[in-house]
């Protein structure tokens, strides 16, 4: 069996709600029941179960991690009757016979895609390849930097994916060539690969603007100070100047996506519990100029 | 099968739930002197409905829309393989008429 991780397309990082939200999705997708007329779908599906089965399972997942297990043992999944191969499904038939208009619908349905099977690459009939879809999570600064993924496909192969820098959540990339074969000298289909990005607390997106908020201390704020913020190209320093507030944003230029820049909105934060001293000093003090922060909002 | 055979199956299955699908006619298990009477095909789709609710959550309330839809494209297949058989004891020149007809 092939690396759990990539077969559900997720970081070796993520954590269990990522891992089930991935392994929902492509399971509904892959469910052999829902796809009754794909061979391949129980394989595809054993190998989702069998992934999820070891990841979601902490000890089995640490034992992968450290090489102690690997992925074999697992297979069993796939040897699991389904539905769609039970006999009898003429039980479950909704009332209602051949209909000419039935007849005919599914005369034109049922032959077009018996035709896109191999039988009719056979007569010499050119048919360019299927598209096949697979799908791949990115964590945010991946998606924000652009990186490159190696994607396990079904059949043993396996695809280089270039994620271009600034990937949104939900874009499909697609590798010409790299579908199913044609038939007869058509040309291959694609690999169309779905992209979704894994949200990340510290980082907000505005097009290939960054946006992060940054808690800072009422001192920290009034008098000033340098800290250390990240960013999607790693850490820097920001210096926060004297008498900044909530709401203030500072740019960090150049630290955003492609040409974009990082905007870091500060966020001032009381001390907490009772701070006698600063009270006493508030109800004697008046600022220099008074003012109303709610007017001419 | 008898329910207990088939809760067996299901260590995470409690009976309630497995009646309640019996009864609002998702399982079509004969009543027998007991309880009740799972064919294979039943067991097959007992299978299929807590993959779907269990492992996939599909929320109950749609649930008969799936199953809805499930069992016409099973029904449409069985259909599609009728007309194939039929088609497929023609004589070979009214299978290569049909087959050229229907690549218009």
């Amino acid at each position: 069996m092939k690396d759990p991780y990539e077969i559900l397309g997720v970081q070796r990082t993520a954590d269990e709600a990522a891992i089930h939200a991935a392994y929902r999705k492509l399971a509904k997708k892959h469910h052999p029941d829902v796809n009754p007329g794909k061979p391949d779908a129980a394989a595809r599906f054993g190998e989702i179960s069998a992934a999820h089965d070891l990841l979601s399972d902490k000890d089995k997942r640490a034992r992968f991690d450290r090489g102690e297990i690997d992925a074999e043992g697992h297979e069993i999944f796939q040897q699991r009757q389904y539905y769609r191969d039970a006999p009898g499904h003429e039980q479950y038939q909704p009332a209602g016979g051949f209909s000419q208009e039935d007849l005919e619908a599914f005369f034109a349905q049922a032959f077009g895609q018996a035709g896109r099977r191999s039988d009719w690459g056979a007569t010499g009939r050119a048919r360019p390849g299927r598209d096949m879809q697979y799908s791949l999570t990115v964590s945010f600064v991946d998606a924000a930097t652009g990186t490159t993924r190696r994607l396990s496909l079904p059949d043993g192969k396996t695809l280089d994916v270039r994620i271009p820098p600034g990937t949104e959540d939900g874009h499909v990339l697609r590798l010409r060539g790299q579908g199913g074969p044609g038939y007869n000298g058509a040309p291959a289909g694609d690999a169309l690969i779905e992209i979704t990005v894994a949200p990340d607390p510290r980082f907000h997106r505005d097009g290939d603007d960054i946006i992060t908020d940054l808690p800072v201390t009422l001192q920290e704020a009034v008098l000033g100070t340098s800290l250390q913020v990240p960013t999607i190209h790693g850490p820097v320093k920001l210096s926060i100047p004297p008498g900044s507030g909530t709401g203030t944003r500072l740019r960090l230029r150049g630290k955003g996506i492609r040409s974009g820049h990082q905007f870091v909105q500060l966020q001032v934060v009381l001390p907490p519990g009772d701070e006698p001293e600063l009270a006493a000093f508030l109800k004697t003090w008046t600022p220099r100029r008074s003012f109303n922060p709610r007017e001419g909002s | 099968m008898r329910l207990t055979a088939v809760m067996a199956l299901f260590p995470d299955l409690r009976e309630t739930e497995l009646q309640a699908w019996v009864e609002r006619g998702w399982v079509h298990a004969q009543p027998s002197q007991e309880d009740w009477e799972f064919q294979d095909i039943d067991v097959a789709r007992v299978r299929l409905i807590h993959d779907l609710r269990h492992d996939l959550a599909v929320q109950e309330e749609t649930m008969p829309l799936v199953l809805s839809l499930l069992d016409q494209v099973y029904t449409l297949r069985g259909q599609m393989r009728a007309v194939a058989r039929a088609v497929e004891t023609q004589d070979e020149a009214v299978r290569a008429a049909i087959l050229a007809a229907l690549r218009e």
